[in-house]
């Protein structure tokens, strides 16, 4: 009873949210992608704009999500002082794809979650089954059934510990958009001096 | 005696100070921000119950009403002081409504159990359960009163209701997944936002019949992420500014050609719009950045960014 409630939990969404399933467990809508135009309305990068150095180091810095945004924005303030739009434009764009590529394989890792957890909710059906088995034997080995039901206890357990942690697991994508937006406000900042 | 007569005259004198605060109802942090529209700083924020999502003031400026979703009510507020005056049956999962031109009757979607809930504000009494499409969601209402218009979220259609005899007198197919209905002024065009469907439908309310849908196309925005929800269009009739949910925008459309003629970045999944009284800004609300824009109307430009609670939902700005 206590695992169909568990599974029932795990289809059950809130009527204005998308549908939950393995590949998107989650009910916040799946975009695959973000798009620089969601956070920038500066021009793009020029066509033979490139990286150099100082804009790769720079991206690769304030795109780890333990630096704090302060922090993040305050070394892009110090880089774009005279910068123009162009240069500007390729710092954004370098930004993004470090952030869009982290989100990606955060969407990959948030579908393997929901796989895991269908296939666990699958091995506690088939223990739930052999529990009964062992229970209609005639006599019944109670040592098998001990053994079969501690593991149901553990299989169950780590079922509800990762569907608690699946609401943090989703709001993951929307945090790191929520940096990918602040990073672009602090270098759009400097677009309209 | 006379004492308490002064202190009544005092408050009477002190009341416009009421004018153009702007409430924001914030869906995750369960209160509502409270700006002042003319310093556009934060006053305060102030616990409203669970889930607030649609949010709208009496014409007189003197309740306000708030969709507690969670709570499967309407919770009502003096909105000077933020404290609950009462509540009002709305039937389970409130997210929208809309209040008919004279403060009272207060219309209600439900969505979990595709009705439309009619509320006397005054009674506080349900006098209508509306069964409409499935999951209805958007609400708008006619400049005259007679006609409310529900969308469905799952059947996609705009449905008319007349306002006497609570009856569907049309239904009007539109793109997938309405959200939000918004009639103009003059109540010659109705404009029903769709947002998988990515569009706007301009719909005729005389004819029933849709006259042109707006659609949209921003560089470098994958068209995905384009999700029209929020809808205002200015008195004049010359602007319809449309929120654009995660693609973070909102398109200004020209009321005349009914062509989007600017895409202001604002902040993350801009959701719902709130005119100020005299039109000059217009505040969204971006769930995901958990802040409000102010933009200023007659430039297009965003002039300001206000941090406020957990997912900003809904916005309205109290009247002169």
């Amino acid at each position: 009873m206590r695992f169909l409630m568990l599974l029932a939990a795990l289809a059950a969404t809130p009527a204005y949210a998308f549908t939950p399933t393995p590949d998107w467990p989650c009910i916040q809508g799946r975009q695959p992608h973000l798009s620089l135009g969601q956070v920038w309305t500066g021009p793009p990068p020029p066509e033979s704009a490139r990286e150099t150095p100082e804009i790769a180091a720079l991206a690769d810095r304030v795109a780890q999500r333990r630096l704090p945004i302060e922090e993040a924005a305050a070394a892009i303030d110090a880089f774009a002082q005279g910068k123009d739009a162009g240069t500007l434009a390729v710092l954004m764009q370098a930004i993004f794809q470090r952030i869009d590529t982290q989100r990606s394989a955060i969407l990959g890792g948030i579908s393997r979650y929901g796989h895991r957890q269908v296939a666990l909710a699958e091995r506690v059906e088939a223990r739930r089954a052999r529990m009964a088995e062992l229970e209609a034997a005639d006599p019944p080995d109670f040592d098998a059934i001990d053994a079969e039901e501690e593991a149901l206890d553990w299989d169950m357990r780590v079922f509800s510990d990762r569907q608690q942690s699946l609401t943090y697991v989703c709001e993951t994508p929307v945090i790191l958009e929520q940096r990918l937006f602040a990073l672009g406000r602090a270098v759009a900042a400097h677009l309209q001096q | 005696m006379r004492h308490a007569f002064a202190i009544l005259l005092l408050t009477t004198i002190a009341t416009p100070a009421l004018a153009n605060k702007v409430y924001v109802s914030n869906e995750k942090g369960n209160d509502v921000t409270v700006i002042d529209g003319d310093t556009l700083e934060v006053l305060g924020s102030y616990p409203v119950g669970n889930r607030p999502r649609g949010i709208t003031i009496s014409p007189d400026g003197k309740e306000l009403y708030v969709c507690a979703s969670d709570d499967n009510l309407v919770r009502v507020f003096d909105p000077e002081t933020m404290q609950e005056l009462h509540t009002l049956p709305s039937g389970p999962d409130p997210e929208l409504f809309v209040l008919h031109p004279s403060g009272n009757p207060l219309y209600i979607a439900n969505e979990d159990d595709n009705l439309v809930t009619v509320v006397d504000t005054k009674t506080h009494k349900v006098l209508a359960e509306i069964p409409v499409g499935v999951e209805p969601e958007g609400m708008g209402v006619s400049p005259d009163g007679r006609v409310v218009i529900n969308t469905s979220e799952t059947t996609n259609m705009a449905h008319f209701i007349d306002t006497e005899s609570f009856e569907i007198t049309a239904n009007v197919l539109v793109d997938s997944r309405p959200r939000f209905a918004q009639f103009s002024d003059d109540g010659s065009r109705l404009f029903v936002s769709s947002e998988i469907g990515g569009t706007v439908s301009v719909i005729d309310p005389a004819t029933q019949e849709i006259t042109k849908k707006i659609t949209f196309e921003i560089p470098g925005v994958l068209p995905e992420a384009i999700q029209p929800v929020g809808v205002r269009v200015t008195a004049d009739g010359k602007k319809i500014f449309v929120a654009l949910g995660p693609a973070n925008r909102v398109a200004v459309v020209d009321g005349d050609s009914l062509e989007v003629t600017d895409y202001i970045l604002v902040g993350q999944r801009v959701w719902q719009l709130g005119f100020t009284p005299d039109q000059k800004h217009l505040y969204t609300t971006n769930g995901n950045s958990n802040d409000v824009t102010v933009i200023d109307v007659a430039t297009n430009t965003a002039v300001k960014s206000i941090p406020v609670g957990q997912q900003p939902w809904g916005v309205v700005v109290a009247p002169n």
